[in-house]
């Protein structure tokens, strides 16, 4: 019997959904292969959200409680990761591929002489490893990828599983957890945030994203009421991020965020691969735009040929009607 | 500051492609710049340019790499390192890692600097690997580098906001494309990137033990994504078009 290890990520002070999605696959082939699913969770009261991620079936849970994990800083996350895999001996550390994730995976990888599979899209138990599926080529096509070593890593983009609940009662280990200042190296000297009540496009049910065509205030104004009437999350393209109209947070795309929610509203986006990279795994995707061939159209299953300034009002409008 | 600029010479992803028996194969065998690398290249030329010091890049890659690095040299950079692979060795992140933190093993330098990922896997590790392995302080995803008091300071995007961090050297960083637009080489630079200093260095003179470099890692084929049934098309009066399409996202699509 192995350990299917998950790290649970959180962020303002929940569990990240995309964390118990992983978990949640991390049961189900555990319950397949007799294996013990554990999780680790690293903030500065990882014991508090212990309940939340029994509900999803990890029998152990490993806890590593510090004022320091208030913000992510990867110096200390790394020698916690690293304590609790030493102790834990997993066969498979499974995350949620976060910004938070990318930033250390390749370090603790290397720390720990494991393999590693960033990004993946899905990943199975093999013989000696693990065998996944990651999207690659700006995600234009699937690598079929496998890691053979005593421990793998992996990371899982957002969205790849569902969630399952199943309830079991873990057993907790504080893990003792001490850094002194001239262990830190780098200094966090400033979060800048986007402000803080915006929703976290990992984690949203509908996106409504912004591109080129969203050209003024206007426009804007139309992509916050939209969002608005969805309880949707705003995202942007690459062009507007770097035309600072929209915070850099919000980009999505290849160099961005990677998101798949349940719909995507793609408005005044032409659909270029390194955006397409992004929101291509959505479940439905609405594209509004004035040009006919733009590629965004061959992706989206309702495409809306026409100007989005006189597109959006009654869309809105019909939207509002259908919420009331 | 001294800068080690790392680059790697990858195929175009915007190029078309294939899948053939799991392979993939391009119509063009065009191989560029890492994006990522040119913005960590562009980066280190506008500090130097304003504090001083030397930009250096080192390429792992085949023979076919110095046309790369020839681009990274007329951009700027004052002289390059190209470690020599034959090219069939399917080497991974890990295997790439544990060369360069043998070829930095006894070199000086302030910041150490790279691309966040290959634009042709994504993969992102190579950075923070080296990192570890060379005992670095690093920060990754960085999207505005700036030189104090001989500390890097480093604006990085994470999952909410903006982090700013301050890194004392030596230290490592990837960069993001999203800090800058690389300049494109102008005649002159190109001329001058022909005189510039190029060493290259085999992998064997790095004393590197074979077995570190075992990928731990493999490609086993390519298949296509799952494609998306065609969607549905709608022009016309833009009112009418907008209502039909709320209407179908609740009663057809089920997710309003």
């Amino acid at each position: 019997m192995s350990t299917l290890l998950t790290h649970i990520a959180i962020a303002d002070g929940k569990i990240k959904r995309s964390s118990l999605e992983v978990l949640s696959h991390c049961k189900q082939l555990a319950d397949q292969g007799g294996h013990s699913v554990e999780a680790v969770v690293v903030d500065a009261n990882a014991s508090s959200f212990v309940e939340g991620i029994q509900k999803y079936g990890a029998t152990k849970v490993y806890a590593v409680e510090d004022p320091i994990f208030k913000n992510h800083m990867n110096t200390p996350l790394l020698k916690a990761l690293a304590k609790v895999m030493e102790t834990a001996k997993p066969s498979v550390f499974a995350f949620a591929s976060t910004e938070g994730t990318k930033d250390i995976l390749g370090a603790l990888a290397a720390n720990q002489g494991a393999a590693v599979l960033p990004d993946v899209s899905s990943f199975e138990l093999i013989d000696g490893g693990v065998k996944a599926k990651r999207p690659v080529m700006a995600a234009k096509i699937i690598s079929n990828t496998e890691a053979k070593s005593d421990t793998v890593i992996v990371s899982v983009r957002s969205g790849s599983y569902d969630l399952v609940e199943n309830e079991v009662s873990a057993e907790v280990i504080n893990v003792d957890f001490s850094m002194d200042d001239g262990e830190l190296k780098a200094t966090l000297k400033e979060i800048i945030s986007a402000s803080g009540d915006t929703i976290d496009l990992n984690e949203a049910e509908s996106i409504v994203a912004a591109g080129r065509g969203v050209k003024d205030e206007d426009g804007k104004k139309l992509i916050s009421e939209l969002a608005e009437v969805l309880n949707a999350g705003i995202g942007a393209s690459r062009a507007l991020t770097e035309a600072g109209v929209y915070d850099p947070s919000l980009q999505i795309g290849q160099t961005g965020k990677v998101v798949s929610p349940q719909l995507y509203i793609a408005v005044g986006i032409s659909g270029a691969i390194q955006h397409v990279a992004g929101m291509a795994n959505s479940k439905v995707i609405v594209a509004i735009n004035k040009d006919p061939d733009a590629p965004i159209f061959e992706i989206a299953d309702y495409g809306i040929v026409g100007d989005l300034y006189q597109v959006l009002p009654p869309f809105i409008e019909e939207l509002k009607k259908i919420k009331s | 500051m001294k800068f080690y600029v790392c680059i790697k010479m990858v195929p175009d992803v915007n190029a078309p492609l294939q899948i053939k028996d799991g392979q993939l194969i391009q119509d063009s065998d065009r191989q560029i710049l890492n994006a990522y690398d040119a913005s960590a290249v562009e980066e280190a030329l506008v500090l130097k340019e304003k504090h001083g010091g030397e930009v250096e890049v080192v390429c792992i890659g085949s023979g076919k790499a110095s046309e790369t690095i020839r681009k990274a040299l007329a951009m700027g950079a004052d002289k390059a390192t190209h470690i020599v692979t034959t090219g069939d060795k399917n080497y991974d992140s890990g295997s790439y890692a544990h060369i360069l933190a043998k070829f930095f093993e006894d070199k000086e330098y302030d910041v150490l600097s790279l691309g966040k990922q290959s634009q042709d896997t994504d993969a992102g590790l190579t950075g923070s690997m080296v990192a570890e392995l060379l005992n670095l302080p690093y920060a990754t995803n960085a999207v505005g580098l700036e030189a104090e008091d001989g500390k890097l300071i480093v604006k990085r995007q994470g999952d909410t906001g903006q982090e700013m961090i301050e890194l004392p050297t030596p230290c490592a960083v990837t960069c993001s494309n999203d800090m800058n637009e690389p300049r494109i080489p102008n005649l002159k630079g190109i001329m001058a990137s022909k005189r510039k200093p190029m060493e290259q260095v085999e992998l064997s003179s790095l004393g590197l033990s074979e077995d570190k470099l075992v990928p731990k890692t493999t490609v086993l084929g390519y298949e296509e994504k799952p494609g998306r049934e065609p969607g549905k098309k709608f022009k016309g009066e833009a009112e009418e078009i907008a209502r039909e399409v709320a209407q179908l996202l609740d009663t057809e699509a089920n997710v309003i």
